[in-house]
């Protein structure tokens, strides 16, 4: 195979698709009364920040492919480009997500990208686009090196990534509550991406798969929606602002803040960047950890049940 | 998908849907009464004691004294964010009371106040 090799880009050809399911949800929406909200300004900004997030892709992106091209340049190893191929490297990347998005909650250099995808209050088709602008810095493409070393071409590797980025856009919707019981437990649905995007202390750090919600079952991250408990969401110290620019960048400026503040070990300074969210040199702030253990010493009766175990 | 299409897509996308959004209404403010004033601040600070509460006339802007000191909850599109007041400047100007947080998250609250609740709603949000 040489480097010419060519797939679309496919979150490009969906901008098409993406508008007119959002028309079709907010449609719904008027129509019926329920199964979701929409505000101007926060879809606004959830709009912005999509857009945003192609064109830092288009400027960025050159970073990733140079460093893919790199690894492909050293392994021996070439699987081709058969159906069976792709496929298999689009079940692999999904964990790839899988672990990539585990680290954006759980990291905080990482989460300084991540977050924006969970700035927003609401919960509908538009937040599925408040992607991130600064995903190159976190370096988490390093994740993605095994694929290339095991022989998928970087081609490859990125069109599968798209595909599962573009799957991921349906179930950002309040408007389908439960599907099938064998879908819900094989794929992931708009009920397992509520719980995701939910700050209750219940739901924090659970559901971070991509396509496939199995990876959660198999590593202890599965929390299901559970009846009682509506989602609140949005970040545990929601943002005053509805600023692309503040909502793009407001974690790294924080943390950056943080590390160089005067009179810190470096273990403290190194615990600002890369430890969980959360983390304080004095215990000033909770990580999702003490949310949740003070959440049980206000509901002990929560202990043992889901997303408290 | 050619670069000029794309962008007029998603320009002319974003444009239409936020004009669309627009005339549904749906850039109203959320009103707050007492008891939401109360039920938003436990939500962003479920740790906090409420010890009083004043919710501005026009329903948009509520002070809080909480046993973590005083703070600001305010209208955030159909939602809500609060913050303490802890590290702020107020600007006073003759329509309004802007609230300048030092948060990169949260800038700015500009509150319309009437002439009677102004004094009282300032005098509260000075930290004892
Ligand atoms: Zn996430
Ligand atoms: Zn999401």
């Amino acid at each position: 195979m040489n480097n010419a090799i060519s797939y679309p880009d496919v979150t490009q050809l969906a901008v098409p698709f993406f508008l007119s399911a959002i028309l079709l949800e907010l449609g719904w929406i008027v129509w019926r009364g329920r199964g979701g909200r929409y505000e101007t300004r926060d879809a606004l900004t959830s709009l912005v920040l999509g857009a945003g997030s192609v064109v830092s892709g288009m400027l960025l992106g050159f970073i990733a492919w140079g460093f893919f091209m790199w690894l492909w340049s050293l392994t021996p190893l070439d699987l081709g480009a058969s159906a069976l191929v792709i496929a298999v490297c689009f079940v692999l990347d999904d964990l790839r997500y899988y672990w990539v998005h585990r680290f954006g909650h759980r990291i905080r250099w990482v989460w300084a990208a991540h977050v924006n995808h969970h700035s927003s209050q609401h919960y509908n088709l538009t937040t599925a686009l408040r992607q991130t602008w600064t995903g190159a810095f976190t370096w988490m493409m390093i994740v993605r090196a095994p694929l290339v070393l095991l022989g998928f071409h970087p081609a490859i590797v990125l069109f599968v990534g798209g595909l599962n980025l573009v799957y991921q856009f349906w179930f950002h919707t309040e408007a389908i509550t439960r599907l099938p019981r064998w879908f819900e437990a094989v794929m992931n649905t708009p009920s397992h991406h509520r719980v995701h995007h939910g700050r209750n202390a219940r739901y924090l750090d659970a559901n971070y798969a991509g396509v496939f919600i199995i990876w959660d079952k198999m590593f202890g991250t599965f929390v299901p929606e559970q009846e009682h408990e509506k989602p609140d969401y949005g970040l545990v110290h929601n943002l005053g602002t509805f600023n692309p620019l503040r909502v793009a960048f407001h974690e790294w400026i924080g943390l950056f803040r943080d590390v160089f503040q005067p009179g810190l070990t470096l273990r403290q300074r190194f615990g600002y960047a890369f430890a969980p969210p959360g983390y304080s040199h004095d215990a000033s702030r909770d990580t999702s950890a003490e949310i949740k253990a003070k959440h049980l010493a206000r509901n002990p009766t929560d202990a043992g049940t889901p997303g408290f175990d | 998908m050619p670069l000029n299409i794309l962008l007029i897509l998603v320009v002319g996308g974003i444009a239409i849907l936020a004009l669309l959004l627009h005339l549904l209404g749906k850039s109203r403010l959320v009103i707050l009464t007492p008891e939401d004033a109360r039920t938003a601040w436990h939500r962003h600070f479920p740790d906090d004691e409420i010890l009083g509460l004043t919710v501005a006339s026009d329903g948009h802007a509520a002070v809080v004294q909480t046993d973590q000191g005083p703070g600001l909850l305010w209208s955030f599109g159909a939602d809500t964010v609060a913050r303490h007041l802890r590290d702020f400047d107020l600007l006073e100007k003759p329509g309004h009371l802007s609230v300048i947080f030092r948060d990169f998250t949260a800038p700015r609250v500009t509150l319309y106040l009437n002439a009677t609740e102004r004094p009282l709603l300032q005098k509260m949000m000075v930290p004892a």
